[in-house]
């Protein structure tokens, strides 16, 4: 039994936080008031003046298993995100081999629920190896559990062979994650196309390269009356895209955001720092902007990261050898408190509904509440203290993040799920 | 004042410049000597690093530092298997055990340059890398042009060709615009990015740049190599939009203009054969200018450093790598 006295309680249905004591018994909420008395055995944790809310759930992560398990595993990724505040995850099927089958697919299941400690999903390629020509074996993973599809990475490059996957696994409710970009036009993939390119002397990635891969899978979905999800979206172009979509009405379209998109431009790059080398590549002042508007108007449902870990060696080459991506899950609760909730510029309310319920409805899952008679998953975040992105903080096996030995503000202070605690400082 | 590297021309000061261009005076009248050598560097070993082939600027380096006094070593790295970011990293291991005091260090990877310099003691030259910088073509470019116009302030650079892939360009360019002269581009709308800086008028066309009275025109090697890709139709087309031809030469010879290229010359491609004897082509002058510009920018490094980072041109911007608030 455990009862947090004086939370302040947030949901996605409510700007303001309401303030309350909450006892957990057995894993659920048994009750909310204010000054409950303290039963005989329970344990009272002081939250006066921290949030309680739903975990966050991250629809793209990529956990490396198997086949690059030096640069993360199940457990490492898994602990990262229970770090973060994140208690459930869906892994990218692009290991190695890669997820394309009902065995492989069965395997990293398999392993997550021994390794991890918060449920971990994944998806399942669209074609076999994720080279763009046959179908996966689409129906044995959805036997599995798997709901999204994607070839992560890339983009099905055919579009005839993505139109029949749509045709085809939309009859067993699946839907499609969308990895959006020409490969032919975004070049060598490092860097936005723009002054800071020309600047640093890389042939850049140009937004319409991505725009034009967001416009066709959409329209692709509707001919074939399938669900897309569009990934990671960094340019203002490929929002209006999708907002315009959706404005009409008739295709079933989601999309997300990563907190970096929101947070970085192509400046920060500055003199070659990998830390900021990510596909799509960070853009503009006004890319951010838009993507926040985005955000807030509901062009973009979810938040997820794209958690894409590399090791110091990788990363630690030039600027064009090294890999694209960076760590988020330690990170990205605390950056979006820290530069939007803070000042003022996003209210908890959409970080609960965009990073922890409509994740989790993406999927066909549960959404958590701070209400009587649920399941306990939460995550207490105290709002006065500070978080320094040390080595040793992070969980990840990996720490490519532009936030590593920062300070930034606020603290992932407790993490429940069920009967466990999973994370408490 | 002296630095531990010379990795680009944009964080370089004024200062630094003029002292550099000075020298390079100096050095060039030793050449009129019976004696060409001295022993500025006597004891001190230059390692020659170069990813991509270049006969002009590997023995215009090699000159110079012989010229010094130093010992020049080549360091076999010509294979394309080696050329990738994970074995750079372990040759700069093996080359921070040799313990040599200079790198001279070419590669086609932007910022490879200033990765080396970060992790060795050695005072590392970048000598070109990928589009990005190639600051001691700038400083002879600019010792060139100082030659003919001792004050180069107002005078007007035309740069014509293939700016997307051009080290030259962009290092030239800032290096000239910091010495007071006006730059602008001309070529291929496929081959001029169009976020050139706004301080860089860009032609869409040859007639529209004379009207600009350019006092130098500077033309870029057309790269030949990246047939891959085909950024113009043909190189008689080329030639015919944006190459000297025979007919400009004459309106170039009559308004008496310089003309300058950083070589090797594609005859017939960037310009005429008769370019070749016009007696205001200082495309020689350029070349022989590398040497007396390297053995100052050897002369002025110090090596030995404890692997500082070098104040880098981002810095001057005051774009930090810190976390920022959006
Ligand atoms: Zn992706």
């Amino acid at each position: 039994m455990l009862l947090l006295q004086n939370a302040r309680i947030a949901s996605e249905n409510s700007p303001v936080l309401l303030e309350g004591d909450v006892l957990i018994v057995e894993g659920k909420i048994q009750e909310i008031g204010s000054s409950l008395a303290l039963p005989e055995g329970a344990r009272a944790i002081d939250a006066r003046g921290r949030v309680l809310m739903p975990a966050m759930f991250d629809a793209h992560v990529h956990f490396r298993a198997p086949g690059f398990e030096n640069k993360e595993t199940i457990t490492t990724g898994s602990e990262a995100a229970i770090n973060g505040g994140i208690t459930g995850v869906v892994m990218m099927p692009n290991t190695r081999p890669a997820l394309d089958s009902a065995t492989a697919v069965a395997t990293v299941l398999e392993n997550a629920k021994d390794r991890a400690r918060i449920p971990v999903y994944t998806s399942g390629c669209v074609t076999k190896n994720r080279e763009g020509k046959e179908l996966a074996e689409i129906e044995g993973m959805r036997e599995l559990g798997v709901k999204m599809l994607t070839d992560d990475g890339d983009t099905t490059a055919d579009p005839a062979v993505l139109l029949r996957a749509m045709q085809y696994a939309t009859e067993f409710g699946m839907f499609f994650a969308s990895h959006c970009e020409v490969p032919e036009l975004a070049g060598p993939r490092a860097l936005n196309e723009g002054v800071m390119s020309y600047r640093l002397g890389i042939k850049g990635s140009p937004a319409c390269a991505e725009e034009i891969i967001i416009d066709r899978d959409i329209r692709l979905a509707r001919a074939a009356g399938a669900h897309v999800h569009i990934q990671h979206v960094s340019s203002k172009l490929g929002m209006e895209t999708i907002r315009w979509w959706k404005s009409r009405g008739d295709v079933k379209v989601t999309a997300e955001v990563a907190p970096h998109h929101l947070l970085f431009t192509d400046e920060h790059i500055g003199d070659y720092d990998t830390n900021y080398k990510m596909n799509p590549p960070l853009r503009t002042q006004a890319d951010c902007d838009a993507l926040l508007e985005g955000l807030k108007e509901g062009v973009f449902d979810i938040i997820a990261t794209d958690h894409a870990p590399h090791t110091p060696f990788e990363k630690a080459q030039d600027f064009i050898s090294a890999p694209n991506g960076i760590t988020g899950l330690d990170t990205a609760l605390v950056s979006l408190y820290h530069f939007f909730v803070e000042p003022g510029k996003l209210g908890w309310d959409l970080v609960v509904k965009r990073y922890s319920a409509e994740p989790r409805r993406l999927m066909g899952l549960p959404v958590p509440t701070i209400e009587v008679g649920q399941e306990v998953n939460c995550v207490l975040f105290d709002t006065e203290a500070e978080t320094t992105f040390t080595r040793e903080f992070m969980k990840s096996k990996s720490q490519n993040t532009p936030f590593i030995d920062q300070t930034l503000k606020g603290r992932v202070d407790l993490v429940i799920l069920g009967t466990e605690i999973l994370l408490e400082r | 004042m002296a630095r531990k590297d010379l990795l680009d021309i944009a964080s370089l000061h004024r200062e630094e410049i003029e002292f550099l261009l000075d020298q390079s005076t100096s050095f060039k009248k030793l050449f009129t000597h019976s004696v060409k050598k001295i022993p500025a560097l006597e004891g001190k070993s230059v390692l020659m690093l170069f990813y991509e082939a270049s006969t002009r600027t590997h023995s215009s380096f090699e000159v110079a530092a012989k010229r010094l006094s130093a010992e020049v070593t080549n360091f076999d790295v010509a294979h394309s298997s080696i050329t990738k970011g994970e074995s750079v990293r372990e040759t700069i291991e093996t080359l921070q055990a040799m313990r040599t005091d200079y790198i001279v260090v070419r590669h086609s990877h932007p910022g490879l340059p200033g990765m080396i310099a970060r992790q060795t003691t050695a005072s590392v030259i970048n000598a070109g890398d990928g589009a990005h910088e190639h600051p001691t073509q700038a400083l002879l470019d600019a010792f060139t042009i100082k030659e003919k116009f001792p004050d180069p302030r107002g005078k007007k650079v035309l740069i014509i060709g293939d700016i997307l892939h051009s080290r030259v360009a962009r290092s030239t360019s800032t290096l000239l615009q910091k010495l007071g002269v006006e730059v602008a581009y001309l070529g291929p709308g496929s081959l001029v990015p169009k976020y050139v800086p706004a301080s860089i008028p860009r032609f869409t066309d040859y007639e529209a740049a004379m009207a600009w009275a350019p006092d130098v025109v500077y033309l870029l090697r057309v790269q030949m190599e990246r047939q891959d890709v085909q950024f113009f139709p043909s190189v008689r087309e080329y030639h015919r939009v944006y190459g000297i031809t025979t007919a400009r030469l004459a309106e170039i010879r009559d308004k008496g203009l310089y003309i300058m290229h950083p070589g090797p010359v594609n005859r017939g491609v960037e310009l005429c054969d008769a370019v070749m004897d016009y007696e205001r082509s200082l495309i020689t002058n350029q070349v022989e200018n590398g040497i007396s510009i390297r053995m100052a920018v050897l002369d002025w490094l110090t090596p030995g450093g404890e692997f500082p980072r070098q104040e880098s041109y981002v810095a001057q911007q005051q774009v930090s790598s810190k976390v920022i608030m959006p």
